[in-house]
């Protein structure tokens, strides 16, 4: 009499396969254990025909065979392996240097449109923020933090004013204020500005503009005293890279809500992905300006008093940020 | 199904299908070999257990290199503070993307509850992709949650706002069925949960000769093996396995009434005549198992799955 299990199909399949399953679990623990480089050449070889053995086995499996602890096998082993052979497989080294030779500068040039319209609502922000100053003193309030203003308001004195810009005692520089300053006001500002743009652009828009009102509404209080040259020098140090810092996180966030907002031909997840891939690039852009800011900011500002070499700093350093973006990562002819 | 629960209205039912449905879709990833694979989609529990592994561990290194620092260098206390801010935010964002990119998708935390990222679209993670979800996770979660801690009253609309970013931060992954944050949209990405690929044997082969203790041999007829589908041979395939388990005294004097209950139950439905006595009746449900498995895989490649015992209700009308 013939026996009944020997006969059974998906029995005899799972007999004729079973070691090589065995054998790819064995490798697959291997590799993640570890990594895939830890596998000889004859290993890793065995590991992907293992591994496609195994999917055609469980595309098999589901057709012919009811045993559910085999599917469920057949299943994780064939994830498991997947996991492992799908890996990355790019060096940090090769990323670092790509960003930015290319990718970094090659990604402010394409979304050149969404940045400039961050630095058109930091212009507007501010040009309005002057204006009103002019018009009436206790726009100041409305628009100025109390923190950040450190009682420099309508009501100091010029001599005051003067002494915060020429600060002739520098208690505060180093390391110190530099980490203070680095998670101060603009770098808050800027992760917003960035990370809301997805709800539709406003909130980036309106963050900007707001830091421009400061901005303006400040520049116009030292103009009134007659300090406007030198509260140029004082903040061109840092401030160029600062404010751009803003203006180009504001153009990321702009670029992710315009996705959301006009998604075109894609859904809404993936315009909002591909305007990830530039979005996100122009956000580490942000951060390193605003990094370099800070280093500016907490070390140059109070060692150099001069205000004409405050400007040659501060707009010497912008101008390289306008080289690396204009200039880097073009193929050469 | 017990009887004190009441029972769900069919619109209730039907939403409850419909879910489940949809979680099963989401768990599908398709590699580039275009064999679907279940990896099932890791629940937010997990992952915030996870998280906050590897905020422990991040902000252990950052606490102890502080301390390492004020012994050696005098320091204000606003300093360290600020100093300690920076230092955790410095190993934290390396940590996530580095660890990420050399264990393939998992953090140390990670590791620990056994979850991994994976790419959406079933190709291999980029560089660029955990960049981006570990970036964004900065600004979702990271930033509003500082500005929480170190804000003071006087801004009351700002810790609002940083509240309510947060709890938005929280419900968009709870918003769809593959639990994305919305780093994840970016990056085009999702975490599951790793499965474990463990190989019981296989019951067809290792049942032992379908013969009783007295010499009698089971064998089932086709018309009696028409009575069930894959869902019942299932279930019993669990049972079977289940036998092996080491059971304590009033376990196993239950598992014997069930298994009484169940071979009378098989007897009537399918018309078994002879009676088993107790000593067979695992035996007799083996040999059921075995037939009963050869009989629905031979109509499965025939074109006939039957997905459960109402297989003939479930048929398409009108084709035969």
């Amino acid at each position: 009499m013939r026996d009944e299990a020997a006969l059974m199909r998906s029995a005899r399949f799972r007999a004729e396969r079973e070691q090589d399953w065995i054998k790819l679990e064995a490798l697959v623990a291997k590799a993640e254990r570890g990594g895939v480089q830890s596998l000889q050449f004859a290993e890793a070889r065995d590991l992907a025909s293992f591994y496609r053995q195994a999917t055609t086995s469980l595309a098999i499996a589901r057709e012919i065979s009811l045993d559910k602890a085999l599917l469920e096998y057949l299943e994780a082993l064939a994830a498991r392996a997947y996991l492992i052979v799908y890996a990355p497989q790019e060096r940090l080294g090769g990323l670092i240097g790509r960003f930015f030779a290319a990718s970094g500068p090659q990604a402010m040039r394409r979304s050149a449109l969404f940045v400039a319209a961050g630095f058109l609502c930091m212009a507007l922000g501010g040009l309005t923020g002057f204006l009103l100053y002019l018009e009436s003193n206790d726009w100041y309030y409305v628009f100025m933090p109390s923190g950040l203003a450190a009682g420099r308001g309508p009501d100091a004195s010029t001599e005051f004013l003067r002494s915060v810009i020429y600060d002739d005692s520098p208690a505060a520089t180093g390391l110190g204020a530099f980490a203070a300053y680095l998670f101060s006001h603009n770098t808050r500002i800027a992760i917003f500005v960035f990370g809301l743009g997805v709800f539709a652009c406003l909130p980036a828009i309106l963050l900007t503009f707001y830091n421009g009102l400061i901005f303006g509404a400040f520049y116009a209080l030292h103009v009134e005293r007659g300090l406007g040259w030198d509260l140029g020098g004082w903040l061109s140090v840092h401030g160029v890279t600062e404010l751009s810092a803003i203006c180009i996180a504001c153009g990321a966030g702009v670029q992710l809500g315009s996705a959301v907002l006009f998604p075109g031909q894609n859904t809404r997840k993936e315009a909002l992905r591909l305007a990830g891939r530039d979005a996100v690039k122009l956000a580490i852009i942000a951060a390193l300006m605003l990094f370099v800011a800070a280093l500016l900011e907490g070390f140059a500002r109070q060692l150099i008093q001069d205000a004409g070499a405050r400007y040659l700093i501060g707009w010497g350093v912008g101008a390289l940020w306008l080289a690396w973006f204009l200039l880097g990562g073009r193929s050469r002819r | 199904m017990s009887l004190s629960r009441t029972r769900p209205t069919p619109n209730r039912q039907h939403r409850r299908n419909r879910r489940a449905a949809r979680k099963k879709a989401a768990s599908r990833v398709i590699p580039p070999e275009g064999v679907p694979l279940e990896l099932p989609v890791a629940s937010l529990g997990v992952r915030v257990a996870a998280q906050l592994t590897d905020l422990l561990i991040t902000f252990a290194a950052a606490v102890s290199i502080l301390i390492l620092l004020s012994m050696l260098f005098f320091m204000y206390w606003s300093t360290v503070f600020a100093l300690g801010a920076l230092l955790f935010f410095f190993i934290r964002v390396p940590y996530y993307i580095l660890s990420e990119l050399v264990w393939n998708g998992q953090t140390l935390g990670k590791k620990l509850m056994k979850i991994k990222v994976v790419a959406h679209d079933g190709g291999s993670l980029t560089t660029h992709s955990l960049v981006l979800r570990n970036m964004m996770k900065e600004a979702e979660v990271f930033l509003p949650g500082t500005l929480l801690l170190t804000l003071d009253q006087t801004a009351p609309w700002a810790v609002w706002a940083s509240l309510a970013w947060v709890a938005m931060a929280f419900a968009i992954p709870l918003s769809n069925p593959h639990r994305m944050r919305l780093g994840d949209m970016l990056a085009g990405t999702h975490v599951i949960r790793l499965p474990v690929p463990i190989l019981l044997k296989d019951l067809a082969i290792e049942a032992p000769r379908a013969i009783s203790a007295n010499g009698q041999r089971f064998t089932f007829l086709p018309h009696q093996l028409d009575h069930y589908g894959g869902f019942e041979l299932q279930t019993l395939e669990k049972l079977l396995r289940a036998q092996e388990n080491r059971m304590s005294q009033s376990s196993a004097e239950q598992n014997r009434q069930a298994m009484t209950a169940i071979v009378e139950r098989i007897r009537q439905k399918i018309g078994y005549a002879d009676a088993v006595e107790p000593d067979d009746e695992l035996v007799f449900l083996q040999a059921f198992y075995s037939a009963q498995r050869a009989h629905l895989e031979q109509r499965q490649l025939f074109g006939d799955r039957r997905a459960n015992k109402f297989y003939a209700d479930a048929r398409p009308r009108g084709t035969g």
